[in-house]
């Protein structure tokens, strides 16, 4: 029979969590994946679904300490009776954080690297590395270090590294959370024809929409903890005092590594809104909340307008990768890191606005990359940042619910006259915004509201933006 | 309309990159490890003998175009070298000092040496057809490899650190105990990366079929004619540093 994977009465617990209110662990399931199969692996942010991959393709429990109980089958093998390698010759794993993933210092390397394991002549590696860059697009930026790449360009490389190396089993671990919405359809695409050539692949994803072209998918859904079942609570977020900002750019340039990433971008940024940035992988939106939030140097000018007069722009940045931020033992000491005076009822509202009540006493670094954003989202507002906050990718590792959640917070900071913008390549987050501002790498492409740009579809094809069927405005 | 106006910052940066114009860059890995211990033995040497090895090993570096980036790396050390050739001058004495100075700024060249003419995976490969066992090397070429991450990381930490509101600015000596307290800020996610990086590395190559028995090398390292003779260059060298070094008596 053709190698598929096979789970029976699998459970795993990591050590000393066993009583603590933490991601990734998950009950006895059992579940079949033939080959030609398609499997969605679904449940909400932290309900264990990265450590179920991990199970799948072996790494548990090869390199996991950890309580682990029932079999899995890769192939006709057993995984914990199976050396690693073996198995990662039927069943390959994309991770959830690509950046973390890239062990190579250029993008070719990156892919030979697993080629190599495979023991294959130096023609087929050559074959195959040229086949992943032109199948993920990533021709143009070949010779480049990973490190310099996108967090998109990071996700096509490492789904590029994984695929090359055609193991019949494929598990993926939200692989379309970084990838633009072309990229993600284009991939979705790719996984439908490997599958209907015979290939087998189990992938957890919370946008499960992206999906649907994928043949026979049946969906396995982790419970978790139950989904936000207590009532959302009322949300009280009060600035000092509300004053209506507006940061404004004009001929904003930056320049990164030699290569001109934003050229002269006239911007405004209004207070009371929020405002959602889309555009391709690599299109230089993390440089334009970098550089809104001077980390990043530039040429033009940048200012913060407030009761008619400009200031220095002073705004928090939520980073892309939220274990830059944390580094405190609990959550709740993460928070309110050195405010001797702390707003302790917004520090309440602010936990509860984010759903983190259960885990003020976790430490940060531990919990799940949606529930890490969340915190750092937190520390931000909790210090009041003088005239808005911004966001890099808030959608990560969120599901529906937590997303809802998200934007209502948004929304109340923005009431109070703040400047609140996101970057993110989830168009149904930024459809909930209420300007919503297509990027290119020329400049900008379309501004208003996202009922205006969601129906100027002229605007996504010149951005080069697929623009699904199913995305509506939505006021969240 | 008085807008705020920043012209453009340039950071420094100090990382060693590919010289891929050096005539050392095709050379065999295994030649330029050679190169690189026999120009640390050079350390052992007395001062005159130090300064006529230095002064080939300019010319040298000149011939490489490694010269401009070794100079570099040196003035990056200018504080410490010259804090040290104080210290050495007053508690010994200047001989002693030019000495010391001249050999980190020779260990410096070294570096470049090596680091700009070599790629990680070149340095793995080396490693491994000198017998040593591929996970050891291809965990010595991560290491080389995260050298220049470690920069890049340090930088992403403060910033995103400054970003939340937590580090200061100010340089007044009244808040150096709060500045010495943002440390924390600081080390603590540098470590915690730095830790996840090297597990998310390992979970990737055991992933992607790392330790496979019949792992091929993509390109197997080979000796031409060129790095034979600069092989015996080398060999020359480093006789006669060891004729002339300090060795301390048995």
């Amino acid at each position: 029979m053709p190698p598929g994977l096979k789970a029976e009465a699998l459970a795993f617990t990591y050590p000393g969590m066993l009583d603590r209110p933490l991601a990734g662990q998950f009950g006895p399931l059992s579940l079949q994946l033939a080959p030609a199969e398609c499997l969605h692996i679904a449940g909400p942010t932290g309900c264990g679904k990265s450590t179920l991959a991990r199970c799948l393709t072996g790494l548990i429990p090869h390199l996991y300490h950890g309580q682990m109980s029932g079999t899995v089958w890769i192939g006709d093998l057993r995984s914990d009776q199976t050396p690693l390698w073996q198995l990662s010759e039927i069943a390959g794993l994309v991770f959830q954080n690509p950046a973390a993933q890239m062990l190579a210092p250029t993008i070719e390397e990156e892919i030979i690297f697993g080629l190599e394991n495979l023991g294959l002549p130096k023609a087929e590696i050559d074959r195959r590395v040229d086949q992943a860059l032109e199948r993920f697009g990533l021709g143009p930026l070949s010779g480049r270090a990973p490190q310099t790449l996108s967090g998109g360009e990071q996700q096509k490389l490492a789904l590029a590294a994984v695929v090359a190396r055609r193991t019949p089993v494929l598990v993926l671990d939200e692989p379309l959370s970084m990838l633009d919405t072309t990229a993600a359809f284009e991939f979705v695409a790719h996984l439908a024809d490997w599958v209907a050539q015979g290939g087998a692949a189990a992938v957890c994803e919370h946008r499960r929409e992206y999906l649907q072209a994928l043949p026979d998918l049946r969906t396995l859904s982790l419970d978790g903890r139950p989904e936000l079942a207590h009532p959302m609570p009322a949300l009280d977020f009060h600035a000092p005092e509300p004053r209506a900002c507006r940061i404004v750019t004009k001929g904003l340039s930056v320049a990164r590594g030699g290569r001109t990433v934003l050229h002269d971008l006239d911007l405004a940024l209004e207070g009371g809104q929020v405002t959602a940035i889309v555009g391709r992988n690599g299109a230089g939106k993390t440089t334009l909340l970098r550089a809104l939030a001077g980390l990043q140097p530039y040429q033009g000018e940048l200012a913060a307008w407030v009761d008619g007069r400009s200031e220095t722009p002073h705004l928090g940045l939520v980073f892309q990768n939220p274990d830059l931020q944390l580094f405190n033992a609990s959550v709740r000491q993460e928070i309110l890191y050195r405010l001797p005076d702390a707003d302790l009822e917004l520090y309440h509202s602010l936990i509860a606005a984010l759903d983190l009540e259960h885990y003020q006493e976790a430490p940060p670094l531990l919990l799940s990359e949606g529930e890490k954003r969340r915190v750092a989202l937190a520390t931000l507002l909790i210090r009041r940042p003088r005239h808005g906050v911004l966001l890099d990718e808030p959608a990560l590792g969120q599901d529906a619910a937590h997303k809802t959640l998200l934007m209502r917070l948004l929304g109340a900071v923005a009431r109070q006259g703040q400047v609140v913008a996101f970057a993110t390549h989830d168009i149904e987050l930024a459809a909930c915004a209420d300007r919503l501002i297509l990027l290119s790498p020329e400049g900008f492409v379309a501004s208003g509201s996202p009922e205006q740009v969601l129906a100027d579809h002229s605007a996504w094809d010149r951005l080069g933006l697929r623009l699904p069927d199913w995305v509506t405005p939505c006021p969240c | 309309m008085p807008l705020l106006s920043r012209g453009s910052k340039k950071q420094r940066d100090y990382r060693p990159t590919l010289v891929e114009s050096s005539p050392l860059r095709r050379a065999d890995p295994r030649v330029k490890l050679a190169m690189g211990l026999t120009a640390s033995l050079a350390v052992m040497l007395p001062l005159p003998g130090l300064l006529v090895f230095l002064a080939g090993y300019i010319g040298f570096m000149a011939w490489a175009r490694l010269l401009p980036m070794a100079v570099r790396q040196a003035w990056r050390l200018r504080w410490f070298l010259a804090f040290l050739f104080v210290l050495d001058v007053f508690l010994v004495n200047w001989e002693l000092a030019v000495l010391i100075v001249l050999r980190l700024a020779l260990l410096a060249g070294v570096f470049i040496l090596l680091f700009a003419t070599t790629t990680p995976r070149e340095l793995s490969q080396a490693l491994e057809s000198l017998r040593l066992p591929y996970r050891y090397a291809f965990s010595f070429g991560l290491a080389f490899q995260s050298l220049a991450l470690l920069d890049d990381e340090w930088r992403a930490i403060y910033e995103a650190q400054r970003s939340r509101g937590i580090l200061r600015l100010d340089r007044d000596w009244r808040t150096l105990l709060r500045q010495v307290g943002d440390l924390i800020a600081l080390t603590v996610p540098a470590v915690v990366l730095t830790t996840k990086r090297a597990w998310s590395i390992t979970e990737s190559a055991y992933a992607r079929g790392f330790d496979a028995p019949h792992r091929r090398p993509y390109q197997p390292l080979k000796l031409t004619r060129r790095d034979w003779l600069l092989l015996a260059g080398v060999a020359v060298v480093a006789i006669a540093i060891l004729g002339q070094a300090r060795l301390p008596a048995l």
